[in-house]
């Protein structure tokens, strides 16, 4: 036994390198048939896939999620607007959008997700802090405002939320045929370079515009 | 938009104008480095005035470790004060031991014997290769290479085990004392010494290849916190800092005492940048300069030990009796070269045998007072460059 | 006797409550129940886990595979809801299956497959395992980080907990930090204080979640899964500068800054480079793109011509930055910033940030290895284990040792880990506005030249003619070249260690 223990550390060794042989070997299923969860690949031409992602989340479950992350918009959109200080409302903000983007995701855009995080939630959020904290007068700023501010700006909430009430009840809604609802990054690509080729430009001459301009702008000190 | 309503902490400070509002401007913030800071090497606090990363202004302040050191001589034998002078540059106990002793036996007139000259300038230099050890492994810290100050450390510990066998003591020697050195070498000492001599001077080409030479080491400290020559002498520095700016002065070798002038040594400068084993961006008085002329020294100190070792002559180790020093009505001063720069002593006596007046020149004091003038209009990354390069040790500073 | 005034509040013994409290009691009684048993058999308990670690995670992998071949697969055309639950299959169906592939002990193990067959029960299980994946990785990194870092500074590192070479230690800094005050300044903004790790910390363990550790070894296989990956590693940003701002301490606002300074100059070059493989392969799932370079080391997509190889590099790099590791470690740099963002952080918040950062150290070396280094395979080529393998459990096994498996992935992450480490503690910390040089006005157009020399290449060189094949194997004979360059030098200088760092070292500081 005292042997045994002696040499417990060789042993377990052994049983380790037999484990990962063990372990890497599942992986190489590369055979592994699966119908259900992987869809085939998106083939040039072809009609889109069926919407796999979707199918795995069952309608229970998606509902919980949609009312946990639309509670979760709705709550932290109001925040944003009764928050007085300034990186308390880009927190609010950054949840906003995350609870948005999660949204997407469950209705399976999951390239609008994605995108909507990288680019809101992870890129010009953390600027405008950056921003905020970087050419104010003080990192703690905080906003206030005046009575005629307030009465101003209720009156154009107001207004909004008429026009959209309006529109949300008048508008007569395309049913969802339950299909084709996903879009598959290639088909992005391949929309944006063929058929909306001349707004894609348009738009990124813009940026680049943009972009000069503000080099030039921050250039003048 | 709403109006801006700024509130502000009550620490933080405004320098704040209606006209500009609307611009966009950074804000001046005042923030306190140190006194407990890990760059700041103990407990000084630099005071910085900042915009964004951008230093405008920093002031040091000095005192928290002030400890009476001058007015404690007054009151002790000089034989009793001698530990305490290892308290003040607690880094270089060997070197301070020495200006004291010495400036008391020019005072009093001993005959010290060739012996502990000897032992006295091996010691000495020792210490000067474990004070710029530990300058050299911290400046690396500074810069966030925390490898060589492992490696330095390691050197330096060697170092101290030697100083053990020969005091007993790791940092507060108090083994060079009035009139020579309290013991005599142990056995096979120079042998061991030897030794270590020959393990050490390989290991600083491999420091210069892991920090000195380093790219974003030379990217850091090059062209940083530029001292000119002018400079540096009209601020009254002194050591390594004065020598980085290119001026050539060491009082080993401008007036020696002691026995330095028996000895070959160079006394490396500052180099202006493509000099032979100097990167191109280097400026003459900048922090690689500094940096550099400390790893420099310590080979030329190992040069130093080496020669000594052979002329090691025979005979006592001390002029005897240390004890009730009667002190003429006289005084001295005595500046000797410490691992930071010009060590002075003033000692006035009268008669008795406790001095009237002590006074420490020391030299990380002068050489923190020109951080004002370098840290200003630099980044905040460069003030741990700029401190360290300086190397100064508070205990001496506020002593 | 009367209590003493002191200008700050007496406080008693704290007692912790709530949560923390259950956490740090249940993390004592453990240890004190687990502490004679761990000093008992160090080594083994350390390597058993890896063996059940390792063992349950295959066993969960044949259970599910087992369920889809022999019971769903079986019908897999069956689609009308009939069993409890609005489950597909029923007890009796899986029973029959169940027989059909000659299972022991009929009758009972229906009960056991019933649940597999709901996506829901498999993604919890899975997500368990994530998450326990998750928490070990950063405590053997950070475990790990300290051996090296101790190897490389002639010392030895953690020794004493656990008895073997300290492998636990970082458990017990876990408990420890669990014990400790969880402090918040006064004056702070102590919602988004608190909030702050949590931001930081759960995007990390999210890029987990479609990071492929093999060809079915994913939790959901996104088609878009580098661009969320990127986007989880953007977020944690956020945390960063959320913790350094509500810490009410400048040194902290400066971490924040830093952070937000130096995302802004890596975030471009790093999201150009992992457009290479993307524009080399064509899809953005990296699935698809591990598993085009099976093909031997030849076909790794960082060999695959010049310009990817630079790629690999300068995302490398800017890797770095994205983790926050030296030289780029500015937003925390401790002998400028104190600790910079997470000064005033403590306890288990505090190791919260650690954790999320190891995770990412991880996240971005997974993404290097699938995109650039040839994902889950081995050097050697799958048709070779096609031709002289067969599909028994055997072959299965040699196929995973020496082909291609989670455990080749895994190997290539530590060893990119490793590098990491190894060049933290060797190089000095780079200034604040260098960083925004190298990144922009040195890496930025670089990538776009890189970017542009790609795509020209992929255009006008034919695949596989003579100039793609020249290129591809003069950098496969480089590479090769430069991985035994290392492990030789690594091996000369373990089997030189006395003659390098001379018999005064080895004699003085043992291990070095």
């Amino acid at each position: 036994m005292k042997t045994l223990m002696r040499y417990d550390k060789t042993i377990l060794a052994g049983l380790l390198l037999a484990a990962m042989a063990c372990c890497s070997a599942s992986a190489v299923a590369q055979d592994y048939p699966d119908p259900k969860e992987r869809p085939e690949r998106v083939v040039e031409g072809e009609a889109v896939p069926q919407d796999a992602y979707r199918s795995e989340v069952t309608p229970v479950v998606e509902s919980v999620l949609f009312y946990i992350f639309g509670g979760a918009l709705l709550l932290s959109a109001v925040g944003l607007c009764i928050c007085r200080d300034v990186v308390r409302m880009a927190t609010c903000l950054f949840f906003t959008l995350g609870s948005a983007a999660v949204l997407y995701l469950l209705l399976g855009a999951f390239f609008l997700g994605a995108i909507q995080l990288i680019v809101y939630a992870g890129g010009t959020l953390i600027l405008l802090v950056f921003g905020v904290m970087l050419t104010n007068k003080s990192p703690w700023v905080r906003f206030d405002c005046k009575p005629a501010e307030m009465i101003a700006a209720a009156g154009v909430a107001i207004v909004l939320f008429f026009g959209l009430a309006t529109m949300l009840t008048t508008t007569e809604w395309a049913q969802s045929t339950g299909e084709a609802r996903s879009t598959t990054v290639a088909q992005f690509g391949k929309a944006l370079l063929t058929t909306y080729l001349v707004p894609f430009e348009v738009a990124s001459v813009m940026l680049l515009v943009v972009m000069i301009a503000a080099a030039y702008m921050a250039r003048q000190e | 938009m709403a109006t801006t309503v700024i509130e502000t902490r009550p620490d933080v400070l405004i320098d704040f104008d209606k006209e500009s509002q609307g611009d966009v401007r950074t804000e001046e913030m005042l923030i306190n480095m140190g006194p407990q800071h890990p760059a700041t090497h103990g407990v000084l606090r630099v005071v910085l005035r900042t915009d964004g990363e951008l230093i405008l202004e920093s002031v040091p302040h000095i005192g928290y470790l002030h400890r009476c050191a001058e007015k404690i001589g007054e009151n002790l034998q000089p034989y009793q004060f001698i530990p305490y002078t290892d308290r003040m540059d607690y880094l270089a106990g060997m070197n301070n031991n020495q200006a004291y002793a010495i400036a008391i036996e020019q005072l009093v007139g001993i005959e010290v014997p060739e012996r502990a000259l000897y032992i006295r300038m091996i010691f000495a230099e020792l210490n000067r290769i474990a004070s710029h050890l530990v300058a050299f492994g911290t400046y690396g810290l500074d810069m966030g290479a925390f490898t060589p100050f492992l490696y330095s450390f390691r050197e330096r510990e060697m170092i101290l085990d030697l100083f053990e066998s020969a005091c007993g003591a790791r940092l507060t020697y108090s083994y060079i004392n009035v009139g020579g050195v309290h013991d005599d070498l142990p056995d096979k000492f120079l042998d061991v010494l030897l030794e270590y001599l020959d393990y050490f001077e390989p290991k600083v080409a491999e420091y210069n290849q892991l920090l000195s030479y380093n790219h974003i080491f030379v990217k850091r400290t090059a062209n940083v916190g530029v001292i000119s020559a002018a400079d540096a002498v009209g601020w009254a520095l002194t050591g390594p800092v004065l020598r980085g700016s290119g001026v050539n002065w060491d009082l080993r070798k401008s007036t020696p005492y002691e026995i330095y002038d028996r000895f070959e040594f160079d006394v490396p400068v500052g180099l202006p940048g493509g000099s032979e084993g100097v990167p191109q961006s280097v400026v003459v008085g900048d922090c690689w300069c500094r940096y550099m002329v400390r790893v420099l020294e310590m080979l030329q100190s190992c040069r130093i030990i080496r020669q000594a070792i052979k002329q090691m002559p025979d005979g006592p180790h001390l002029a005897g009796k240390l004890k009730n020093l009667k002190l003429p009505d006289d005084e001295i001063y005595v500046e000797i070269e410490n691992p930071r720069g010009q060590l002075g002593f003033y000692v006035r006596g009268d008669g008795s045998t406790i001095p009237a007046r002590v006074k420490a020149r020391g030299p990380s004091f002068c050489n923190i007072s020109i951080l004002n003038h370098v840290g200003s209009g630099c980044l905040l990354a460069d003030i741990p460059a700029i401190v360290g390069s300086i190397d100064i040790v508070m205990g001496e500073v506020d002593r | 006797m009367t209590q003493m005034s002191v200008p700050w509040r007496p406080r008693g013994k704290v007692r912790y409550t709530g949560l923390s409290g259950l956490i740090a009691g249940f993390a004592r009684a453990i240890y004190g129940m687990a502490a004679p048993v761990v000093r008992a058999f160090p080594g083994s308990i350390l390597l058993g886990a890896i063996f059940t670690v390792i063992l349950v995670g295959w066993a969960h992998f044949l259970l599910f595979e087992f369920a889809d071949n022999h019971l769903i697969g079986a019908d897999s055309n069956i689609s009308a809801v009939r069993g409890f639950l609005g489950a597909e299959l029923t007890l009796a169906e899986i029973e029959n299956g169940l027989a059909v592939a000659g299972a022991p002990a009929p009758g009972v193990l229906q009960y056991a497959f019933y649940p597999i067959q709901f996506r829901i029960v498999r993604d919890l299980l899975s997500a368990g395992g994530i998450l326990g994946f998750i928490s070990v990785i950063p405590l053997y990194t950070i475990w790990w980080e300290r051996k090296v870092a101790g190897r490389i500074q002639s010392r030895t590192g953690p020794m004493r907990v656990g008895g073997w070479h300290g492998w636990s230690q970082s458990m017990a800094d876990g408990i420890k930090l669990i014990n400790k005050e969880d402090f918040v300044p006064d004056h702070a903004d102590g919602v988004l204080f608190r909030l702050a790790p949590y931001v930081a910390f759960v995007p990390a363990i999210l890029a987990f979640f479609a990071l492929p550790f093999g060809t079915y070894w994913v939790f959901r296989e996104l088609d878009v899964a580098l661009v969320f990956i990127l986007a989880m590693l953007g977020i944690e940003v956020l945390g960063v500068i959320l913790a350094g701002w509500a810490s009410n301490n400048k040194w902290s606002v400066y971490g924040a800054m830093r952070e937000a300074c130096q995302m802004v100059s890596y975030e471009i070059p790093m999201g150009m480079a992992l457009l290479i493989p993307v524009m080399a392969v064509g899809t953005l799932s990296m699935t698809e793109i591990g598993n085009v370079q099976g093909d031997g080391w030849t076909s790794w997509i960082v060999f695959r011509n010049p310009f990817t190889f630079a790629a690999a590099v300068v995302y490398y790099v800017a890797a770095l930055a994205s983790c926050k590791r030296a030289p780029f470690d500015l937003p925390e740099s401790e002998s400028e910033l104190v600790s910079g963002f997470h000064t005033e952080y403590s306890g288990f918040r505090w190791s919260l940030f650690f954790f999320g950062e190891y995770a990412a150290m991880f996240v971005v070396s997974g993404l290097c290895v699938i995109l650039f280094l040839g994902a889950w395979h081995s050097p050697l080529p799958m048709s070779l284990a096609d031709r002289f393998l067969g599909d028994d459990l055997l072959s299965r096994a040699a196929k995973g040792l020496f082909f291609s498996g989670p455990l080749w992935f895994v190997l290539k992450c530590v060893w990119l880990l490793y590098v990491q480490i190894w060049i933290r503690w060797t190089l000095p910390r780079i200034r604040i506005d260098q960083v925004l040089y190298a990144c922009i006005q040195y890496m930025l157009p670089l990538m776009m030249v890189i970017l542009l020399g790609h795509t020209l290449y992929e255009l006008l060189v034919p695949v596989h003619g003579i100039v793609w094949t020249f290129f591809n194997i003069a950098l496969s004979v480089i590479g090769g070249a430069v991985m035994l360059f290392l492990v030789s030098i690594a091996c000369y200088g373990y089997l030189n260690r006395v003659k390098l760092v001379g018999w005064l070292g080895v004699e003085t500081l043992p291990g070095s």
